[in-house]
C-alpha cells in the first residue's frame, strides 16, 4: 500500500511538472509580450513609448529570449519559492495572489455550503421519491441552474436586487469598509455581500450535484442488502441514510479534487460581472495584459490544487472503502 | 403462425429495439426528443423564418419592443401590424414609440426578403414579410435590439451557428474520445499510463487559460467562418476527456463478458470483436454521453463570447446575443433582448432529459 | 520690471486671443435647443485664479491638531509666501469628508493623474483656452522665441516639508533625463527645429529652457498634458521619467551617482527589484510609492496596486482660497476597483461614487438619469471640442496587399467610404443624439478651426456620388450580393475595420458603419480585438484602418498623433512615416502623397510661430487633412468620453459644465480641491 501511495505522489509531480509547461506555453501562444499589451496601455493614456524604451523594458524583464529559457529561469526560481514580480500589478506575484486569495477560498467555501446544504437533500429526496411531482419539480429546477448562462443571471439578480430591493450592488465590501482593518463590522458588511455571490455560484454545481447523489443513490437501493433490509422491517429512514447514503456519496469524495479549480474557473466571469475581487478576474486580466509571472502562478496553483486533492481523495477513498483498498495491494 | 407474445418479441428484438422501447417509456425524454428534433429543423429553415435581414442596422428601429401581429381585420383573416413612430424623448433620452393606428402594414405570407442560399440555391422567399412596407416599418415578434436589427431574424441565425457548433464539437470530441479511450482500454500498460496522465493534466488546467491562451493564438485575419471552426475545436479539445474515460471503462467491463469470449474462441479478430461485438453493444452509452456533451459545448461557446473571444460580430450565435444583453441598458430599456437565453435554456434542458432517457435505455435488461 | 508685471504682460499677451474664444465655446453649447430642452448642459464654469493673496491662512482641523501637538510647522510656513489663490465657483467651502470613486485597476493610473493635475508647471483655465500659472507663478517668453523662462513660488514646499527649489528641475535635467539608463531616447516636446533644448537654473525660484531655435508654442507645451509639461504625477508614473522637476532630495538615494553602483543595486536586490532602475521607476511613481514627497492636493496612502486606491490630503499643499483656507477642502479620496464597466455605472447610480465621469457610459444615459433622486446625484453633460469620438484612422502605409494599400492612399477612395457613412443615423443610435456629426475637424469654436464648412466637407451622406467615384476608380464589377469585386484578382474587395471595445464599444460602431458600406458595395470586415493586440497589429502595420477616437487633436500640436503620422507608438497611418517623422527624415519611409509631406512639414514648422500665425498654420494643416481625408470622422463633440458626469447633491463648487479635453486633464481643470461636501 505504502508503495501505491509513493507511486501515486510521483505520478503527481510528474503531473504538476506537465501543467507548468503546460501553462508557460499557454500563456506565450498569442503573439506579442507583455511589454506590447503594456504600451497599449499607456497609448491609450497618452503617454508614448519610444521603440528603444520598448526594447529597455525587454531585456529588464527578460522577454526577447526563447521560450525554453524563459521556462527554465522561471521554473528554477519557482522551485526556490520566489514566483517573481507581476508585470502589471508592479508587486511580488505572492502579494497580489494573497491578497485575493482567502477571500476566494472564503466564497468558494461558502458557495460549496450552499451547493452540498441543496443538493444532498434535494438529491436523496428525488431518488427516494422518483418519478414523483417533488422529483420532477426539483430536477427541472437543477437543470435551469444549468441551463442558464450564470454570467446573465449574475447581472439580472445584481441589477434587480439593486432596482427592487436597493441591495449593495457588486463586490465583497461597501466603499467605507474597504480601506478600514478588520473588524466585527467589517466581518458584517462582508456577510451581508457574501450571499448573492455564493449562491449564484452555487446554482451551476447544485444541479449537476443533485444528479449524482440521486443516480447514485437510485443504484444503490435496488441492491440486495437494502432489500433485505427492508423485509427486516427496519424503518424506511433508517434503511436509506444507514447505508445506501453514505455508499452513494463515495464518488462524491473523488469529485471533490476538482472542485476547487471549478470553482475559480467556474467564478471567473460571475466574480467579473459582480465585481468581486477573488483570483479568478486577476487570472483573465493577467492573461490579457500576458502578464506571464503572475498568470503562470495562478495556473500553477489551481493546477497543484487539483492534484494534491486527486491525491487527497484517493486517500480517502482507500480509507472509506475497503474493496478499492484491496484492490491497490 | 401467432403473433409473438411481449416476453417472446423482447427475447427476439436487437439492441436496437429494446433501447427504443424502453427509451419511449420515459415521457419527458420522448418530449425532448421532439424539442430537438425542432430546433434542428429550425436551424435548417433559419433564412427562410427570418423575418427581416438580421444584419441591417437602422436608427429608427432602436430597441422597440415586441410587437403583436394582428390576426384579424374587420372579422376577417388579414395578419397585419400598425406602422410605428419613434421619438427621442429630450428629458429621458428613451426613445418612445407610438402605434400609428391610422396605418395598417399587412403581412404577407411567403414574401419576398432578404437575398440567402439554401442548400446552394440563391432565394429570397421568406415565410412573412410585410406588403407594402415603408421605410422603418419591419415584423417584429421579439423587438429590435440597440442597432434596430430584428431580433426573430437574429435568433433564428444563431441558433443554426450555434447547433453546428454544438454538433461539429461534439463529433470532433467524440472521435477523439472514442479513439484515446478505446486505444487506452485496448493496450493498456505504458499507453494506458500515459493517456491517462494526459487527461489528468488536461482536466487539472483551468478551462478559463487554456481557452483565452488559444483563442488568442488565432490569427486577426482569419475570416469568421475559420475563426467558427478553430473554436469548436478548441471548445472539442477540451471536452473529450469525459467521453474518453466513458469509452474506455466500458471497454474494459465488456472485455470480461461472455460475449466478447465467445467471440473470442471462436477465433474473430481484434477488429472485429471492437467494432462488431463491443461497439454495438455500448454505442447507446456513448450517444448518452454525447447528448450530455453537447450542453456543455454551447455552454462553452456562449462563456467564451462573455470573454470577448468566441465568435465575433458581425458572426452572430448564442453567445453573441447573450453578450449583447449583458449591460444594464438592457435590463433596464429592453428587457426583451433576453428573451435570447430562453432557446439557450429550451435545448440544453431537452439535451440533458434526452441523454437521461437515452443513459436508463442503454440498459435494457437493466 | 517685477515678476508681477512679468507675469501680467505676458498672461495678456495670451489672453488677447483666448478671450473671445473663450466666450466663443460657452455660446456654441448653449444656443443648441437639443441640449437646453434636458437641462442637462449648463455653462462652462469653473474656479479662477485670484491675484490677491490672503492676510491670514487657515487649515483642516486635524491638520491644526497636527500643528497644535508639534508635529507639523504651522500652515504659514507650510505655504509659500505666494500661494495660488482660487476663487471657489460658488463659495468659500468648509474642510472634511471622503471623495469616493471608481477604478478598474492599476492600468487607470490616469484616474487618479488627472486629480492631480495641479502640479502641472502651467495649466489652462476652466475653459481650456487660456494658460494660466500654476506650480510656476509666472513664465516668460522671450521676443525672439528661444527661451522661455520660469518663476517658481518662493518657500514652496514638497509633501514632506522640503523645500521645492529650481535645484529640483536641474536634477531632474541632469540626473534622470540625460541618463541613458533612465530615460533612453530624448523627446521631441524639448528640442526645436531638430536640436535639443537645454534647462538652465538662473537662480534658487528661476528656471529657464534654452532652445537654439524658436520655440513660440512652448508655454503651450508645458501647460499641455504633453511629456515635458505633464506634470510629476502622470509623467514620472508608469515606468516614465519625463516631466520637469522630481524630489532630488528623495530620489538620490536610489541612484548610482550619489553612491554607487554596486550599493544601489544592492539596495534593489534587497528591496525585490532586479536592478537599481526597476527601484527607481516603483519609487518615483506616485501611484506606487506612498513615501514620495508630491506637489499635488492629495498624496497616495494606499498604492494603486492594492484593491483600494487611497489618498489622504497634502499639508503642504501650495494652494489656498480667497478666505485663505489651505486646501483641497475634501480630507481624503478613496478609489475602490471594480473590474467591470457595468458594475461601476450600476454602482454610480447607487449612489456609492460621490463624483465620477471616468468610465461612465453614455449608452446608460436613460437609466442613469432615471436613478437620480435614488442616488442622491445630480448628472451634467461635458461636451467634448474634438471633431469625432469615432474616426476611421486610415493606414496609408499599409503595404502587406499591395491593392487595399494603393486604395487607401487614393483620396478618392477615402471620400467616398467617407460619403457612405450614415452619421445621423449613429449619433442617434450610439450617442443618443448627443453628438454633432461630421468629419474630424475640431468644434468651430476652436481657434484651429478651419470654419464650419469643413465639418460638412465629405462627411455627409451621399450614397450616389460615393458609389460614382468607386466606379469611376474601376471598382464597377459586383459579386451576387453587390459587394464590389477587386480588379487584380476578381475576388469581393474587403476593407478591414480594426476596432477595440474600450472607451466607447467601437467594434459596435464599426458593425454599423460596416452596414452603410454595403450601399456602396464595400465589404467592411469588422475585427475586434484586445487592446494590446490590435496596436501590436498597427505596430506591424497589417492593419487597414483603426476605429478610436481623435480625442486631444483639437490642440493639433499638442496632440498631432491622432491626426497624422508623427508618433511612432501612437497614431494609426503608417508606422514607416511616422519614423521618418520623428527621426527628422534620418528613418523610416518619406510619405508618397505631396499633401500628406505638406501637412507635416506645415506641423513641423508651427513651433517656431507666433500664435495668431501658429492658428492660422493649423487650420490650413485641418483643410488639407479633412479634403483628403486621412481620417473619416463619424460624431463627436459629444459627452461620450468623461463627459457624463454624475455628482453627488452633497458636494458644492461643482461646475454646470466643464471643460473636457486631454490639455484640461478633466476634471484637473475644475480643481476638484476646491469642491466640498456641504454637511
Amino acid at each position: 500500500m505504502i508503495a501505491f501511495v509513493v507511486r501515486r505522489f510521483l505520478l503527481g509531480l510528474f503531473t504538476v511538472w506537465l501543467i507548468s509547461v503546460a501553462s508557460f506555453t499557454i500563456i506565450q501562444l498569442p503573439p506579442g509580450d507583455f511589454v506590447d499589451a503594456y504600451i497599449a496601455q499607456l497609448a491609450a493614456s497618452g503617454s508614448p513609448v519610444s521603440a528603444t524604451e520598448a526594447d529597455m523594458l525587454r531585456k529588464l524583464y527578460g522577454l526577447g529570449q526563447p521560450m525554453y529559457v524563459q521556462y527554465g529561469k522561471w521554473i528554477s526560481r519557482v522551485v526556490t519559492g520566489d514566483f517573481g514580480e507581476s508585470m502589471e500589478w508592479r508587486r511580488p506575484v505572492t502579494e497580489v495572489i494573497g491578497d485575493r486569495i482567502w477571500l476566494t477560498l472564503l466564497l468558494s467555501f461558502a458557495a460549496l455550503l450552499i451547493t452540498w446544504g441543496l443538493a444532498l437533500p434535494i438529491g436523496i429526496y428525488s431518488a427516494v421519491r422518483q418519478y414523483s411531482f417533488g422529483d420532477y419539480a426539483f430536477t427541472l429546477l437543477g437543470f435551469v441552474g444549468i441551463a442558464v448562462p450564470n454570467f446573465l443571471l449574475a447581472l439580472i439578480i445584481m441589477y434587480f436586487s439593486f432596482k427592487l430591493f436597493g441591495a449593495n450592488v457588486g463586490g465583497l465590501f461597501s466603499s467605507e469598509m474597504t480601506i478600514q482593518p478588520w473588524s466585527w463590522a467589517k466581518a458584517w458588511d462582508l456577510a451581508k455581500h457574501l450571499p448573492l455571490p455564493a449562491v449564484i455560484l452555487a446554482l451551476a454545481g447544485t444541479a449537476q450535484l443533485i444528479r449524482i447523489m440521486r443516480a447514485n443513490l437510485l443504484d444503490e437501493l435496488r441492491k440486495p442488502y437494502v432489500v433485505t433490509a427492508r423485509a427486516k422491517g427496519l424503518s424506511e429512514t433508517r434503511v436509506i441514510l444507514k447505508y445506501p447514503v453514505r455508499a452513494a456519496l463515495n464518488p462524491f469524495a473523488s469529485n471533490i479534487a476538482y472542485l476547487f479549480p471549478f470553482l475559480v474557473s467556474g467564478s471567473v466571469i460571475i466574480s467579473i460581472v459582480l465585481g468581486l475581487p477573488t483570483v479568478g478576474p486577476l487570472l483573465v486580466k493577467a492573461l490579457v495584459a500576458q502578464d506571464m509571472f503572475l498568470a503562470g502562478t495562478i495556473v500553477l496553483l489551481l493546477g497543484v490544487m487539483t492534484v494534491v486533492g486527486t491525491f487527497i481523495s484517493d486517500l480517502v477513498l482507500m480509507w472509506v472503502d475497503p474493496r478499492i483498498r484491496h484492490q491497490m495491494d | 403462425m401467432a403473433a409473438p407474445s411481449d416476453s417472446e418479441r423482447y427475447a427476439v428484438a436487437t439492441q436496437w429495439q429494446l433501447t427504443w422501447w424502453r427509451f419511449r417509456r420515459h415521457k419527458l425524454a420522448m418530449v425532448s426528443l421532439v424539442v430537438v428534433v425542432l430546433f434542428y429543423l429550425l436551424a435548417v429553415s433559419a433564412d427562410f423564418l427570418a423575418t427581416s435581414d438580421p444584419h441591417e442596422t437602422d436608427a429608427r428601429t432602436s430597441y422597440i419592443a415586441p410587437q403583436p401581429i394582428h390576426l384579424f381585420d374587420d372579422g376577417a383573416f388579414r395578419p397585419y401590424t400598425y406602422g410605428l413612430k419613434g421619438v427621442r424623448d429630450v428629458k429621458t433620452f428613451k426613445l418612445i414609440y407610438t402605434l400609428d393606428t391610422s396605418r395598417k402594414v399587412y403581412v404577407e405570407f411567403f414574401a419576398r426578403g432578404y437575398r440567402y442560399s439554401f442548400l446552394g440555391i440563391e432565394t429570397d422567399l421568406h415565410l412573412l414579410g410585410l406588403k407594402d412596407a415603408g421605410k422603418g416599418d419591419g415584423i417584429h415578434l421579439l423587438g429590435t435590439d440597440l442597432l434596430g436589427r430584428d431580433l426573430w431574424s437574429r435568433l433564428m441565425v444563431a441558433t443554426r451557428v450555434s447547433l453546428t457548433i454544438g454538433l461539429v464539437g461534439v463529433s470532433i470530441s467524440l472521435f477523439l474520445g472514442v479513439l484515446l479511450g478505446g486505444v487506452s482500454a485496448i493496450y493498456g500498460g505504458w499507453v494506458d499510463t500515459v493517456i491517462q496522465r494526459g487527461i489528468e493534466v488536461v482536466r487539472s488546467m483551468p478551462t478559463i487559460p487554456l481557452w483565452l491562451g488559444l483563442a488568442a493564438a488565432l490569427p486577426n485575419d482569419w475570416s469568421v467562418t475559420q475563426i467558427y471552426f478553430a473554436i469548436t475545436i478548441i471548445i472539442s479539445l477540451l471536452a473529450w476527456t469525459d467521453l474518453a474515460r466513458v469509452v474506455r471503462g466500458k471497454f474494459l467491463s465488456l472485455r470480461e463478458e461472455e460475449f466478447v469470449m465467445a467471440a473470442e474462441l471462436a477465433g474473430a479478430g481484434q477488429t472485429r470483436i471492437i467494432f462488431h461485438h463491443m461497439l454495438p453493444s455500448f454505442a447507446s452509452h456513448i450517444i448518452a454521453a454525447v447528448s450530455l456533451a453537447l450542453p456543455a459545448m454551447i455552454i462553452s461557446e456562449t462563456s467564451l463570447s462573455f470573454l470577448g473571444l468566441g465568435l465575433r460580430p458581425p458572426a452572430i450565435s448564442w453567445g453573441i446575443l447573450l453578450q449583447d444583453a449583458q449591460n444594464i441598458q438592457t435590463l433596464a430599456l429592453a428587457p426583451w433582448l433576453l428573451f435570447s437565453a430562453v432557446p439557450v435554456i429550451l435545448v440544453i434542458l431537452a439535451f440533458n432529459f434526452l441523454g437521461d432517457g437515452l443513459r436508463d435505455a442503454a440498459d435494457p435488461y437493466g | 520690471m517685477s515678476t508681477r508685471r512679468r507675469f501680467m504682460a505676458a498672461a495678456s499677451a495670451m489672453a488677447a486671443v483666448s478671450a473671445s474664444s473663450a466666450r466663443a465655446l460657452a455660446q456654441a453649447v448653449n444656443n443648441t435647443s437639443q441640449f437646453s430642452a434636458s437641462g442637462l448642459v449648463g455653462t462652462l464654469q469653473g474656479p479662477t485664479q485670484s491675484a490677491a493673496i490672503p492676510k491670514t491662512f487657515q487649515e483642516a482641523p486635524q491638520l491644526a491638531a497636527l500643528v497644535k501637538a508639534g508635529k507639523l510647522p504651522p500652515v504659514e510656513q507650510r505655504l509659500p509666501s505666494e500661494p495660488m489663490v482660487l476663487q471657489p465657483l460658488e463659495s468659500v467651502g468648509r474642510y472634511g469628508g471622503t471623495w469616493r470613486r471608481a477604478f478598474i485597476g492599476p492600468s487607470d493610473g490616469e484616474n487618479g493623474n488627472r486629480i492631480m493635475a495641479s502640479d502641472k508647471l502651467l495649466f489652462w483655465d476652466y475653459t481650456g483656452s487660456k494658460i494660466v500659472p500654476c506650480v510656476a507663478k509666472a513664465y516668460e517668453l522671450s521676443k525672439d522665441g528661444k527661451t522661455t523662462t520660469l518663476f517658481l513660488r518662493k518657500g514652496m514646499k514638497w509633501g514632506d516639508g522640503s523645500p521645492f527649489t529650481a535645484d529640483d528641475f536641474v536634477f531632474w535635467y541632469e540626473d534622470m533625463y540625460l541618463n541613458k539608463d533612465i530615460v533612453p531616447s530624448p523627446i521631441a516636446e524639448m528640442s526645436a527645429g531638430g536640436k535639443q533644448g537645454r534647462l538652465v537654473k538662473i537662480d534658487e525660484t528661476t528656471v529657464q529652457f534654452q532652445f537654439d531655435n524658436p520655440y513660440f508654442l512652448f508655454p503651450s507645451m508645458l501647460a499641455g498634458d504633453t511629456l515635458i509639461g505633464g506634470g510629476q504625477s502622470v509623467r514620472q508614473s508608469g515606468g516614465n521619467s519625463y516631466g520637469a522637476y522630481a524630489p532630488a532630495h528623495y530620489l538620490k538615494q536610489f541612484m548610482p551617482k550619489y553612491s554607487s553602483e554596486a550599493a544601489v543595486n544592492k539596495l534593489a536586490k534587497d528591496a525585490g527589484y532586479a536592478t537599481w532602475v526597476r527601484m527607481l521607476h516603483v519609487k518615483k511613481d506616485w501611484q506606487l510609492n506612498p513615501e514620495l514627497p508630491t506637489l499635488g492636493p492629495w498624496r497616495t496612502v494606499k498604492p494603486i496596486n492594492t484593491p483600494t486606491w487611497a489618498m489622504e490630503r497634502n499639508p503642504y499643499y501650495y494652494t489656498v482660497d480667497t478666505a485663505g483656507n489651505q486646501l483641497p477642502y475634501i480630507d481624503n479620496v478613496v478609489m475602490t476597483l471594480a473590474e467591470d464597466i457595468e458594475v461601476i455605472n450600476l454602482r454610480a447610480m447607487a449612489g456609492e461614487y460621490d463624483l465620477q465621469e471616468r468610465h461612465i457610459d453614455l449608452s446608460k444615459l436613460p437609466v442613469i438619469l432615471e436613478n437620480r433622486d435614488r442616488g442622491k446625484y445630480d448628472v451634467h453633460l461635458d461636451l467634448a471640442y474634438n471633431g469625432a469620438d469615432t474616426a476611421l484612422h486610415i493606414n496609408m502605409g499599409h503595404t502587406a496587399d499591395p491593392l487595399v494599400g494603393k486604395l487607401l492612399r487614393t483620396a478618392d477612395f477615402r471620400r467616398a467610404l467617407a460619403l457612405g457613412i450614415d452619421r445621423d443615423q449613429m449619433n442617434e443610435t450610439f450617442w443618443l443624439g448627443l453628438g454633432t456629426p461630421g468629419s474630424t475637424a475640431p468644434a468651430e469654436a476652436m481657434p484651429e478651426s478651419p470654419g464650419p464648412e469643413w465639418r460638412k466637407k465629405w462627411s455627409v451622406l451621399d450614397i450616389k456620388q460615393a458609389n460614382a467615384m468607386l466606379d469611376s476608380l474601376g471598382l464597377t464589377k459586383k459579386d451576387g450580393d453587390g459587394y464590389r469585386l477587386r480588379p487584380d484578382n476578381g475576388q469581393r474587395l474587403v476593407i478591414q475595420l480594426l476596432a477595440i471595445k474600450a472607451f466607447m464599444d467601437w467594434p459596435k460602431h464599426a458593425e454599423m458603419i460596416a452596414q452603410h458600406w454595403r450601399k456602396i458595395g464595400i465589404y467592411g470586415d469588422v475585427k475586434e480585438a484586445e487592446r494590446g493586440l490590435a496596436f501590436q497589429k498597427i505596430a506591424a502595420g497589417e492593419h487597414h484602418m483603426l476605429v478610436w477616437t481623435n480625442g486631444g487633436t483639437e490642440l493639433l500640436y499638442l496632440y498631432p498623433s491622432w491626426a497624422l503620422p508623427v508618433d511612432v507608438s501612437q497614431g494609426a497611418y503608417g508606422l514607416d512615416y511616422a519614423k521618418w517623422y520623428a527621426s527628422n527624415g534620418a528613418l523610416g519611409k518619406k510619405p508618397e502623397d505631396p499633401l500628406l509631406l505638406e501637412a507635416l512639414e506645415k506641423l513641423r514648422a508651427a513651433a517656431g510661430m507666433q500664435e495668431a500665425e501658429r492658428n492660422k498654420n493649423a487650420q490650413e494643416i485641418w483643410k488639407i487633412m479633412v479634403d483628403q481625408q486621412f481620417h473619416i470622422g463619424t460624431v463627436g463633440q459629444s459627452p461620450a468620453l468623461m463627459g457624463v458626469r454624475l455628482a453627488s447633491r452633497r458636494l458644492a463648487n461643482i461646475p454646470g459644465r466643464a471643460c473636457i479635453a486631454q490639455h484640461c486633464r478633466t476634471p484637473g481643470s475644475s480643481h476638484p480641491e476646491t469642491w466640498f461636501y456641504k454637511s
